[in-house]
């Protein structure tokens, strides 16, 4: 775009954002604020802790904002050894420019609507002798199945990962760790 | 042109040609199709849905006038994900993405791969070099799933013309019907591509945006919110979280609320994720809600019992029978 078209352009945005503040009443304060009340303080966000790289994921596709707000969530940690198993440079790329809408709906396979604690999930599989099927923010779904006393869960193509710690209760949903990484099909 | 293949053992990798996708689980986030049925077939009885939860006062548009930005010619990669089969052993499987494959050519499409085998999953993205952005027309990540899409430019015509007869009959139904809510000055109607907002003082569509909810489909952050479709349009529920006149601008599209620069119309993360399924009062329980899912702060209120549970999704707690397996109520709106 020429530079005259994006300086009008950019001119007439901040003129339209101006009189958005203008219709009410010329705050200008950031409108969020009950938002970030109603997350907490201590967000699935801020308790990703030592999964380092669904936190560097999560911030490459802007689903950072989504796990400090309001949610509530349960969210599917894979841990730095799961996205290891992954082929050698694939997070790498994922995380680039291209592969970002890819990498925001890897992610959002990982989320589900609401809290669940590993005992609902427990008492969902023995409901339907034996496994019963999650409701990811993704569109697809996951199923949990029990092997021993673990909670396995499972994606589209069969790929399994244990739920290794779970129930990490957090303002705005729980955080469970798993050892892989979903992929949708 | 950029290739890359960074599996290992590029020959045992079979080369797939973009094909149509194909919808992988029944319980997904492709509503569009499934309100298209409901809306052939009655389903508005739907309505029920308004009945409960938060039904006060009735916010409307918080602004009326389009919103422009500086549109950049930045068009991130669309990362393009096709679904073929699905086998075991070395059989090859190509996760995809419904509703890609919306090009006339399929050269336009950007595809990125994973193939598992035996030895894990392999990553093969491919990409081209025609510039993204649009395909068929669509806006990435708003496209039509109808009968083709609107051209580009022609949704700016539809804003400020009459209201048709026809659609002025088309009353939303599903979760849409409780996201956006008529009230005393602007109603909403929709077709099979597009919710419209309507002010009724003259009739005329004030407003427009694609309502197609995809399976895994997402706008990158990064890329323009499209400029057509630039109007507030964050589902009731979620308005007092993310209004206009702020340090941002929030927008809905595809499953998400998006966080949009004011001075780039870039987005610049995603505020909220919503499933967009479909609870309403007399409906079945979609699939993957088995399990109690309420919220930490209302669980000593709406707790399993052998006459009812309760299930969160999209800022609601509904009831449903467990016999039935149906929705029997809208009890508590969250925000």
């Amino acid at each position: 775009m020429p530079l005259h078209k994006l300086t009008i352009a950019t001119a007439m945005a901040a003129t339209l954002a101006l009189g958005a503040c203008n219709e009410k009443g010329g705050n200008t304060a950031p409108k969020s604020e009950a938002a970030k009340e109603a997350a907490g303080d201590s967000t699935i966000a801020a308790g990703l802790g030592d999964a380092t790289k669904f936190a560097a994921a999560a911030k490459s596709t802007g689903l950072d904002a989504t796990l400090a707000g309001p949610g509530p969530y349960t969210v599917l940690v894979p841990t730095d050894a799961a996205f290891d198993k992954l082929p050698a440079g694939a997070l790498d790329t994922l995380m680039k420019d291209e592969g970002r809408q890819e990498l925001t709906g890897i992610l959002t396979y990982h989320i589900l609507p609401g809290a669940v604690l590993a005992e609902d999930i427990n008492k969902a599989i023995e409901a339907g002798k034996g496994k019963a099927l999650l409701a990811t923010m993704a569109g697809g779904t996951l199923t949990a199945t029990k092997e021993g006393d673990a909670i396995v869960i499972s994606d589209g193509a069969g790929t399994k990962a244990k739920i290794l710690g779970g129930d990490e209760k957090r303002s705005n949903g729980v955080i469970h760790r798993i050892d892989a990484v979903m992929m949708p099909s | 042109m950029l290739k890359w293949m960074l599996a290992a053992g590029a020959a045992a990798l079979a080369i797939s040609a973009p094909v149509a996708a194909q919808k992988g689980h029944g319980g997904g986030k492709e509503h569009g199709q499934e309100m298209k049925g409901q809306k052939g077939g009655g389903q508005k009885a739907n309505r029920g849905n308004r009945g409960g939860g938060n039904d006060g006062a009735m916010r409307g548009p918080q602004r009326s006038e389009k919103q422009k930005f500086v549109q950049r010619d930045d068009h991130r990669g669309q990362g393009q994900i096709k679904q073929a089969d699905r086998g075991k052993g070395n059989a090859k499987v190509n996760l995809g993405r419904p509703g890609h494959a919306m090009g006339r050519d399929d050269r336009d499409v950007r595809v990125v791969r994973l193939d598992r085998h035996d030895d894990g999953v392999r990553f093969v993205p491919r990409f081209n070099d025609r510039a993204m952005g649009l395909i068929e027309g669509c806006p990435p990540g708003l496209a039509k799933k109808g009968n083709g899409c609107m051209p580009p430019g022609l949704a700016k015509k539809v804003v400020g013309t009459p209201l048709t007869a026809a659609l002025g009959l088309s009353a939303l139904s599903g979760p849409y019907r409780s996201w956006y809510r008529d009230n005393d000055d602007f109603m909403y109607r929709w077709d099979d591509d597009y919710i419209y907002r309507v002010r009724r003082d003259g009739g005329l569509i004030d407003a427009l945006f694609p309502y197609a909810n995809r399976d895994y489909y997402y706008y990158p952050m990064g890329m323009s919110y499209p400029l057509d479709y630039n109007y507030y349009n964050v589902p009731y529920q979620y308005q007092s979280f993310y209004p206009d006149g702020g340090d941002y601008w929030y927008r809905y599209g595809d499953g998400a609320i998006y966080r949009v620069n004011p001075s780039t119309g870039l987005i610049s993360g995603i505020s909220a994720l919503l499933t967009g399924n479909s609870f309403a009062v007399g409906q079945p329980l979609p699939a993957g809600y088995g399990m109690y899912n309420v919220p930490f702060g209302y669980r000593d209120r709406y707790y399993d019992t052998p006459d009812a549970w309760y299930r969160y999704n999209d800022g609601y707690i509904y009831r449903v029978d467990p016999t039935t397996q149906l929705v029997t109520a809208v009890i508590n709106a969250l925000v």
